[in-house]
């Protein structure tokens, strides 16, 4: 008896006809059965005859008959599609029964056939991990085949990444690389295995932002919870703020730098900005993919003390995350300037998120600053971490690095913009 | 309509009742399973919907069709419906108390239930489940139920999330309101056993009062659906979506029938005739002059008129199958559900301003003679030459006989065409949510309301019709309860049967009277805050004020129940007042003295209590 194979099994007078399918647990039998249910059935109280052999190849149901039918249009820019995983190109494992990756860029094509005509495309698998599984090694090969691709004549870049680790990824890429054409990430809160899959409009205006004129690191995602608009952000300025919401990502503090209205078959698909961006093509292309990745992001709360921060002493960069302009529990400070002492550069981020950490103002900071805390300006937590880790691979002064806006990270003038 | 034979015809039907669950909560989040007006929705939202294949690697058919028609779906949110019905938030687990009432149902059907429930995702793109699909699970087979004709066996009975209600079409699509998406809904699929209309109906009348006798099934209009399934020897499976009515459940099956028989009779004679379905043409160049409105307005701009050649077949489109339904109303079905607004056939020509003419040059244009018929759609290029196809191919179908499909119950007991029957393919598991091991073992069999109709009346003193109003009315449940918090069961019975039914004929809006308003009703009445007398005024002011409680309401109409002091006050009072009539009649006065009192006291007090006060009262002066 084989996944696969058409049985017959009975359980105390109960008879089911159907597909053995693979099962999470060794005590239970699944079944698909004609009606399309499945059936649990206990493993032990049940007797099984194989009616016929792999009537179904489990294995490779979901592998593509036919090869893709994308064609070269003379015309159309070339947007290269770069696979990481993540739920936009994920689909259903029915061994371990949870949404894994397991498509290529190409599968996006013929998955997302509104794709078409928009664009020629190429396609790469840099990784094929949840973006929880992302590590600065990846973050680096990334870089290196956006460079590839661009080098290679690609007049813009999409990345499809898991939601939960994008912005770190499209930080990374932003400090590493000076692109003459738009980097966009996207991804999907939704499995693209569900009718309802947000995959289609994230992709679809993805390859638009990545057609238009910004030549940016971008994080294109639904800007409401209807199928209306993506919204785009930078990179170094996105966040995801909620679990599950399809309008997950903000940029915080600001409206997005862009939006792209969607429009299904021929409707035009118009993108636009609302502040100033880089050109395409005002860049010259470069990287400077080198990492310091012995960097950790420490947060400060109540009733936390400073004995946390021996567990990162030997670190070579230190990103606090503290509360409100930029503080801790004076108890920390002591230790704070020995590691500074020994060498390890300390950031302060706030844990506010929105706004501009200012030691300067209570005497906490203020003894932060003279202990040699660097202040993080308004870079968020997160983004601060992977800035410092490129600061201090590629840069001569780490503290001047982290205080100077290098990829929209930090913004010069705080305001409030109105909606 | 004619009287079949059904036996001789091989008459096989089975049905599938849908029923609603009155549970606390949704099926899969902690919204309450209520529902609202669409003027009360808080927020809208709109998205589209792509159909996606089975772990299988399959396309299902009927999702495939659905999805042709690129629809924008608008969706109403609440302030009772959360992210889990927006499909902004993975679904939670399975509600328990749902799974409690369906191993209940399972239990009084004698159903086995399954190890392991598995939730699938049922492919629906219409809109009408923001994920795309609908999330259901096989929880237990092989039963049976009793009817007159005999046993019919209970295939499965499955567990489900009701799809959201459609509200209106839009410009752009369909409008949808979220408040019944996620209600826990049983569907019942009986074995194909059935083998006569009336067979059909009683067995959806047994399985109603089964569900009923939980008492925790949803009631009133659209909470209980029907679908037949109905095939006759030579015909075909059909299922039959919607039937709102019991009643019609017979008739529906009478007029499947009928509609499998005429066709089968107009497939014979289109073999007889070596009928055949000929090629699309494009047929605009007949009517670039033509007077008729439809046509010509369809064809101005870039619209095309296209036709098929049916060859045998004039006068059998014309055919009528179903009561004022032709074979020609099927064919424009299959031309409606790909945008087309309907079709035009030569058994109807001349006439809607189509000239004699015309319809010559028709025929001549695609090659068809006196004895053939010809199909006609006129509209934009793309619809039109999808509608064409979709007739020539039901055309096709005709040759055969009868086609599988799903069909929808309309009003008047007749149906129509609706899409394929779904396949196995529309089918893959909801991963999301954990399946469910189900332990019938933890479940009480709950009395059947015909059991309960006799214990109302040993047990309570009941009379046969009030227990069985009581037994079968949806307030069943409230009265069980009143029963056990101590209120008197015939008075409970009476509040909740007679007395509401009262209310309702003298106009009182009796619909606004919630179970909470019941549930204070009787509190106030046990704790002796409200005198019997008082109920109907009570009742009264809560319909007209339902966002009053009770205790508030009985405060405003002053029917707080009256002491002993304050009911000796007042008999004293009407006492006093009558003293000559006491004199003269003595225990005589006592009725119309009574009714004073009543009166005096406005319901606040229990009559038993102000007749024992006034007897005394009389008695001292008498």
């Amino acid at each position: 008896m084989n996944e696969g194979d058409r049985v017959h099994v009975e359980r105390g007078g109960q008879e089911f006809e159907g597909v053995l399918l693979p099962s999470s647990t060794p005590e239970q039998l699944v079944v698909k059965l004609e009606s399309g249910y499945n059936v649990g059935i206990d493993r032990e109280d049940a007797t099984v005859d194989v009616l016929e052999s792999d009537v179904y190849d489990i294995e490779s149901a979901q592998d593509e008959d036919g090869q893709s039918s994308i064609e070269f249009e003379e015309g159309l820019p070339t947007i290269s599609l770069i696979s990481t995983g993540g739920t936009i190109a994920s689909t259903v494992d029915y061994r371990t029964g949870a949404v894994t990756a397991q498509f290529d860029a190409e599968d996006v094509l013929r998955a997302v056939p509104d794709l078409a005509g928009r664009a020629n495309y190429r396609g790469r698998v840099v990784a094929n991990i949840l973006s929880e599984n992302m590590t600065p090694e990846v973050w680096q090969d990334l870089a290196h085949a956006i460079y590839e691709e661009i080098e290679a004549g690609a007049d813009g870049v999409v990345v499809m990444h898991g939601t939960d680790t994008m912005q770190f990824s499209a930080s990374a890429v932003a400090f590493m690389l000076d692109t003459p054409v738009p980097i966009v990430f996207t991804g999907s809160q939704r499995s693209a295995d569900r009718p309802s899959s947000d995959n289609v409009m994230n992709a679809v205006c993805a390859v638009e932002a990545a057609k238009s004129d910004c030549a940016e690191v971008l994080v294109c995602m639904h800007a409401s919870q209807s199928d209306d608009r993506c919204a785009l952000h930078r990179g170094t300025r996105a966040r995801k703020n909620h679990t599950s919401r399809r309008d997950a990502f903000e940029t915080v503090g600001r409206r997005p730098l862009g939006t792209v209205e969607y429009a299904t078959g021929d409707g035009d698909t118009d993108v636009s900005f609302r502040r100033e961006y880089q050109r395409r093509g005002e860049a010259d292309l470069d990287i400077a993919a080198d990492l310091e990745t012995d960097v950790e992001l420490v947060k400060f709360t109540p009733g936390t003390g400073p004995a946390m921060l021996d567990a990162v002493a030997d670190s070579e960069g230190i990103i606090i995350e503290g509360t409100g302009l930029g503080h801790v529990n004076t108890d920390w400070i002591g230790h704070i300037e020995e590691l500074i002492d020994a060498g390890t550069d300390v950031v302060m981020t706030s844990q506010c998120l929105d706004g501009r950490v200012c030691d300067r103002v209570y005497d906490t900071g203020r003894d932060l600053l003279d202990a040699g805390v660097i202040e993080g300006e308004d870079m968020l937590p997160g983004t601060a971490k992977v800035k410092l880790m490129w600061a201090l691979a590629n840069t001569e002064s780490t503290a001047e690095t982290m205080r100077t806006p290098i990829a929209g990270e930090i913004t010069d003038r705080s305001v409030s913009e109105a909606e | 309509m004619s009287e079949y034979d059904y036996d001789d015809l091989g008459l096989v039907a089975g049905l599938e009742i849908h029923q609603q669950l009155d549970t606390e909560t949704k099926l899969f989040c902690a919204c309450p399973t209520r529902l609202r007006d669409p003027e009360e929705a808080s927020r809208t939202f709109t998205r589209y919907l792509h159909p996606t294949k089975s772990e299988l690697g399959e396309l299902d058919q009927a999702a495939v069709e659905e999805s042709r028609v690129d629809r924008e779906f608008e969706y109403l949110a609440y302030d009772t419906t959360c992210l889990v019905e927006e499909d902004d938030e993975p679904p939670g687990r399975v509600d328990e108390e749902a799974i409690e009432t369906t191993l209940e149902i399972a239990q009084l059907m004698e159903m086995e239930p399954v190890d392991q429930a598995h939730v699938m995702r049922k492919i629906v793109v219409d809109g009408s489940n923001t994920t795309g699909f609908q999330r259901t699970m096989l929880a237990a087979t092989d039963g049976v139920i009793e009817t007159e004709e005999g046993n019919v066996g209970i295939e499965d009975l499955m567990l489900e999330e009701e799809s959201a209600q459609r509200v209106e079409e839009t410009d752009s699509g369909v409008r949808y309101s979220l408040d019944r998406l996620g209600i826990p809904l049983v569907e019942i699929g009986t074995r194909p056993d059935i083998s006569s209309p009336e067979q059909a109906r009683d067995a959806a009348e047994q399985i109603g009062m089964l569900l009923r006798s939980t008492g925790k099934v949803k009631r009133g209009l659209g909470t209980i659906r029907q679908d037949v399934n109905v095939s006759i020897a030579e015909g075909a499976r059909v299922e039959i979506k919607g039937v709102q009515s019991l009643d019609d459940i017979d008739d529906i099956v009478r007029n499947e029938v009928g509609r499998q028989v005429e066709l089968l009779d107009i497939a014979a004679e289109l073999a007889d005739r070596d009928a055949a379905v000929g090629d699309v043409r494009d047929v605009s160049e007949v009517f670039a002059e033509t007077d008729s409105g439809v046509i010509g307005g369809a064809l101005s701009g870039d619209g095309r008129a296209m036709a098929v050649p049916l060859f045998g077949f004039d006068g059998l489109v014309g055919r009528e199958i179903l009561p004022d339904r032709r074979l020609g109303t099927e064919f424009a079905d299959h031309a409606k559900r790909h945008g087309a607004g309907g079709i035009f056939h030569t058994d109807e020509l001349p006439a809607y301003g189509v000239t004699e003419a015309e319809v010559e040059d028709l025929r001549d244009a695609v090659g068809a003679g006196p004895e053939d018929a010809v199909a006609l759609v006129a509209d934009d290029p793309e619809t039109a030459e999808l509608a064409i196809e979709a007739v020539a191919d039901r055309a096709e179908q005709a040759l055969d006989g009868v086609p599988e499909e799903t069909r929808g119950a309309n009003e008047d007991g007749t149906t129509r065409y609706l899409r394929p029957l779904p396949g196995a393919a529309r089918m893959y598991p909801e991963t999301d949510v954990p399946s469910v091991d189900l332990d019938p073992s933890e479940v009480d069999p709950p009395e059947l309301l015909t059991e309960k109709i006799s214990r109302y009346q040993e047990e309570f003193g009941l009379d046969a019709a009030l227990a069985e109003q009581v037994a079968y009315g949806h307030r069943m449940p409230l009265f069980e309860q009143a029963v056990e918090m101590g209120v008197d069961p015939t008075l409970a019975a009476d509040t909740l049967e007679s007395t509401m039914t009262e209310l309702r004929r003298d106009d009182v809006p009796v619909e606004n009277v919630t179970d909470e308003h019941f549930e204070e009703l009787f509190a106030l009445l046990v704790e002796d805050e409200l005198a019997k007398e008082g109920i109907p005024e009570l009742l009264t002011a809560l319909a007209e004020n339902p966002e009053l409680s009770a205790s508030e309401a009985a405060e405003q109409q002053d029917l707080g129940s009256a002491g002993e002091d304050e009911v000796r006050e007042a008999v004293v009072d009407v006492v006093e007042r009558n003293e000559e009539q006491i004199e003269a009649e003595g225990m005589g006065a006592f009725s119309a003295l009574m009714g004073e009192c009543m009166g005096a006291l406005r319901g606040k007090a229990d009559g038993d209590v102000v007749s024992d006060v006034l007897r005394e009262e009389i008695q001292k002066r008498a």
